[in-house]
């Protein structure tokens, strides 16, 4: 039996279990920091929620602010903002005084849909594309991706989306315009919130088509940078290895090209290519909120906008929270894929 | 059994193709006549929402407005475009005491909800008792009025002091009459204190409760709205079955419309609704929305912005022929702050002209010494595909002309909202919307009311204007009304600090298949009349 007192966590597993804790306090953190920040700006929740007359009446700006705890010291708002979190409880939105936690979990999904799916085609296509550039280098296919791939990380998001929306919608008319799905087509029965996953289960073949019509432009459009980025990493990465000495020994070993790129090359140069995709994943979440806007997709994007506008402190803190949750999540999934592709992080 | 590559990709095919077919399928109608005469089921609305309820106590913008009207009938309403009569619509008839005291209303015994159950007066009672103590947006509409049933059929409306502007209050969406049984079984309050012990707003948010031509399905206040028609609607029935309303930007509401996948776009600039080919019909209209400059009376805020004469200076020397050229086709240089749909506007004839010599004479003589004078303005607000930052440009080159240096201090409108409102702004530009079609709403711009303390003008110093305006509040003759409304107006625009501009345009754009649209200033469009 192992002896309790000298046993001693895995580095691995220690690793694993330092990085939560700190994923705990980044969150407390990002509440903090989003709380200071709103109550920074010299504006007033009441002004941008009620109305100009209902402004001038006292006893109408009372109630708004008893009915949002606005009354109280800012400490003791952030306490018990943060007690409520224990609870699951995000708060009561400002603006639509609907529970931040409904209003999160019904535009949340909406947006993991359209990243998750942005992702899958940027990693797809990008680290693809990269692999390609660097197994032809200097060929015309390696300048034309050279080309794309600057492209792709130099057109501003909201004009790329416009010009899709445009040609592929407007002009071509081949893909959907804006929406989830077509206009008064009835959304699938709610599980996960994701309109592609939820039409599957119920069997709802043709809500499933049209909302995968649905995802193709806004997600290409959201990951128009991300493959650019990756494609130039993919390509740097595997062309650094490309010249060490065991990829000539593999080649005088005869061993065929598919097997040397895959095996021998990519692997080693997936570790950049991860941290990239990582970080990449941030700029991606920040894209959404124009991608949602142009595309009436109603994702937090559109959500986070609104709530600045109207200064709705518990929704702002609600998609601040979620956005970092997700976003260090997604790094440390990559942190943990270090130590699947690269077996020397594991010892480490 | 082993999958070859070739049958792998024909099956990679065959689910494509699947989907395509799908998709093509899973279109919805859109607005066209059918073969048997008859309108297919959906309209696509498209809108920039500025949603935040669909309660009916609460509603207050523009967008929820428009919804909340196609399910709430209020007890009077407007004919069409015209707000400048109220007629019966819950309330077959009514009669206002000759001391504009006391409003006596009788409903239309045929009046139903859509549960089937009929409209009585203890219905309106609960309704506007609870709009009064929700406490919200729309509880201004009626403080001072007492709402009580005499009958089941009769309701009485008794105001502290004559209150003619009362019928033009009653058709807005926020006083549209909520059924009473179903509302109080959802955690609905009338009483004082309702706005602590009111639970409905989650419900209403999900259902609906009224006599509308239109029932609630679905309500999202970023994405969109869907309404289905109300069965058992005691009216005529409306002709589409379902009503989709989409939170739309508006570049893309043009796109759309042209497309026709949407058949109703209402937020295209001017400049958008150009050019838009023959597959649409394009309806503009003035709207009540006013924008204004106003300089701030007050001389601890500023010395300069409150001499009369650096006012004159500002009157008379902006462009407003450049200013109406950005307004756009469809909107009205505003004579006075009154817009011109309104009873008491003023002529077109009255509007102020440029007087460029008149206004560097006036400068001039203010002893103005070339400093630059902060303008602020909302940043974030586009009104009607009017940009605030574009118009403050062109109010700021006009000025430029007279010789004023006029600084842009542009803000959000959450962080400029608190110096307008505590009248801290030296320039201001900012737009009033109509809260109700009736002159009275334009008080607020008197010296103590509401516009009056932002633009710095304090009551007592104005007595002539305060005497007009207290006589029009409670004059009862529409005629007399009228007058003292228009001497109001041109009193303030001689010696007051506000300098109305336009009123903008609404543009709206339909498919060729929507007829009988008609613009309303207070609910933009009713659906239940669209054909």
């Amino acid at each position: 039996m192992r002896n309790v007192l000298t046993w001693r966590p895995r580095p691995y597993l220690k690793f694993v279990l330092v990085r939560l804790g700190a994923l705990v306090l980044l969150a407390v953190g990002i509440t903090l920091v989003s709380f200071i920040l709103t109550n920074l700006i010299p504006g007033d929740p009441a002004a941008a929620n009620l109305g100009q007359r209902a402004l001038s009446d006292p006893a109408i700006v009372a109630a708004f602010r008893h009915q949002h705890g606005l009354d109280q010291p800012l400490p003791v708002q952030y306490g018990k903002y943060l007690a409520g979190l224990l609870h699951g409880d995000f708060g009561t939105s400002q603006r639509s005084n609907r529970p931040v936690s409904d209003e999160l979990a019904e535009y949340v999904p909406a947006t993991l849909e359209l990243a998750i799916t942005a992702v899958v085609v940027s990693l797809v296509v990008g680290v693809g594309l990269g692999i390609l550039a660097a197994t032809r280098r200097n060929s015309w296919l390696d300048q034309l991706l050279r080309v794309v791939s600057l492209a792709g990380v130099s057109m501003p998001t909201f004009w790329l989306a416009l010009a899709a929306f445009f040609v592929l919608f407007y002009k071509l008319g081949i893909l959907p315009g804006g929406g989830r799905l077509d206009p008064g087509l009835d959304p699938p029965p709610h599980v996960t919130g994701l309109y592609t996953v939820d039409s599957l289960l119920a069997g709802q073949w043709d809500i499933f088509g049209n909302a995968v019509f649905h995802l193709i432009m806004p997600a290409l459009v959201l990951a128009a940078y991300t493959v650019g980025l990756l494609t130039r990493f993919t390509r740097a990465s595997m062309l650094e290895v490309l010249g060490n000495d065991y990829i000539r020994t593999a080649h005088a070993k005869g061993l065929p090209g598919r097997t040397i790129v895959f095996r021998h090359v990519l692997r080693p140069a997936l570790v950049p290519i991860l941290t990239v995709a990582g970080l990449a994943f941030g700029s991606l979440l920040s894209g959404t909120v124009l991608v949602e806007q142009i595309f009436s997709w109603n994702g937090i994007g559109q959500y986070a906008y609104q709530s600045a506008l109207n200064l709705d402190l518990p929704a702002i803190m609600g998609v601040s929270l979620v956005v970092a949750v997700i976003y260090v999540t997604v790094n440390f999934v990559v942190d943990l894929l270090y130590g699947v592709v690269d077996p020397r992080v594991r010892l480490q | 059994m082993s999958l070859t590559r070739r049958r792998a990709i024909q099956l990679a095919l065959s689910a494509g193709a699947l989907l395509a077919t799908e998709a093509a399928c899973g279109k919805t109608n859109k607005g066209t006549t059918d073969s048997g005469g008859t309108k297919n089921t959906t309209l696509i609305v498209e809108n920039s929402f500025d949603l935040t309820t669909a309660d009916p106590g609460r509603v207050y913008e523009v967008t929820g407005g428009m919804v909340a009207h196609a399910m709430y009938e209020p007890l009077l309403t407007f004919a069409g475009g015209d707000v400048s009569k109220p007629v019966p619509l819950l309330a077959k008839s009514f009669e206002a005491s000759a001391d504009g005291k006391v409003l006596t209303l009788k409903l239309d015994e045929t009046a139903k909800f859509s549960d089937g159950s009929a409209v009585t007066a203890d219905d309106v009672v609960f309704s506007f008792n609870r709009v009064k103590n929700v406490k919200g947006n729309p509880s201004f509409l009626l403080d001072g009025v007492t709402v009580t049933a005499s009958d089941p059929q009769t309701v009485v409306l008794t105001s502290a002091k004559a209150n003619p502007a009362l019928p033009y209050l009653l058709p807005t969406p926020a006083l549209g009459i909520v059924n009473s049984k179903v509302a109080k079984a959802q955690g609905a309050v009338d009483a004082e204190g309702a706005d602590k012990s009111d639970k409905a707003e989650a419900w209403f948010n999900a259902n609906s409760a009224g006599s509308g031509p239109y029932t609630l399905q679905s309500f999202s206040t970023t994405t969109e709205v869907v309404l289905v028609a109300n069965d058992k609607y005691w009216g005529t029935k409306p002709v589409y079955t379902k009503i989709v309303v989409r939170n739309v930007t508006n570049s893309v509401q043009k796109l759309d419309v042209v497309k026709d996948t949407s058949q109703l776009a209402l937020d295209l600039s001017p400049d958008q609704a150009k050019d838009l080919g023959a597959a649409v019909t394009v309806d503009r209209a003035s709207t009540t929305t006013t924008f204004f400059l106003f300089t701030n009376m007050n001389p601890a805020i500023s010395p300069v912005t409150s001499n009369p004469k650096f006012q004159e200076a500002v009157r008379y020397g902006l462009d407003y022929a450049g200013i109406m050229s950005l307004a756009g086709e469809g909107a009205v240089q505003a004579p006075g702050m009154v817009p011109d749909k309104l009873l008491g506007a003023l002529a077109a004839g009255d509007s102020l002209k440029r007087d460029l010599d008149r206004a560097k004479a006036a400068l001039a003589a203010s002893g103005y010494s070339g400093q630059e004078i902060p303008m602020e303005y909302p940043s974030d607000i586009t009104k009607n595909g009017i940009d605030f930052g574009v118009l403050a440009q062109k109010v700021q080159a006009g000025l430029t002309e007279v010789g004023i240096k006029v600084k842009l201090s542009p803000a959000p409108v959450a962080t400029a909202l608190p110096n307008y409102r505590d009248g801290k702004e030296k320039l201001g530009l900012w737009l009033w919307g109509a809260d109700y079609p009736d002159p009275s709403d334009y008080l607020a711009f008197l010296p103590g009311g509401l516009v009056g303390l932002r633009a710095g003008w304090k009551a007592g110093t104005s007595p002539d204007l305060t005497a007009i305006g207290d006589q029009a509040a409670i004059e009862t003759d529409a005629t007399k009304r009228a007058s003292l409304y228009q001497d109001m107006q041109r009193k303030l625009n001689e010696v007051g600090p506000f300098m109305p501009l336009f009123q903008s345009a609404q543009i709206s754009v339909m498919a060729k298949s929507v007829s009988n649209f008609v613009y309303n200033a207070v609910w933009t469009v009713d659906f239940g009349a669209l054909k």
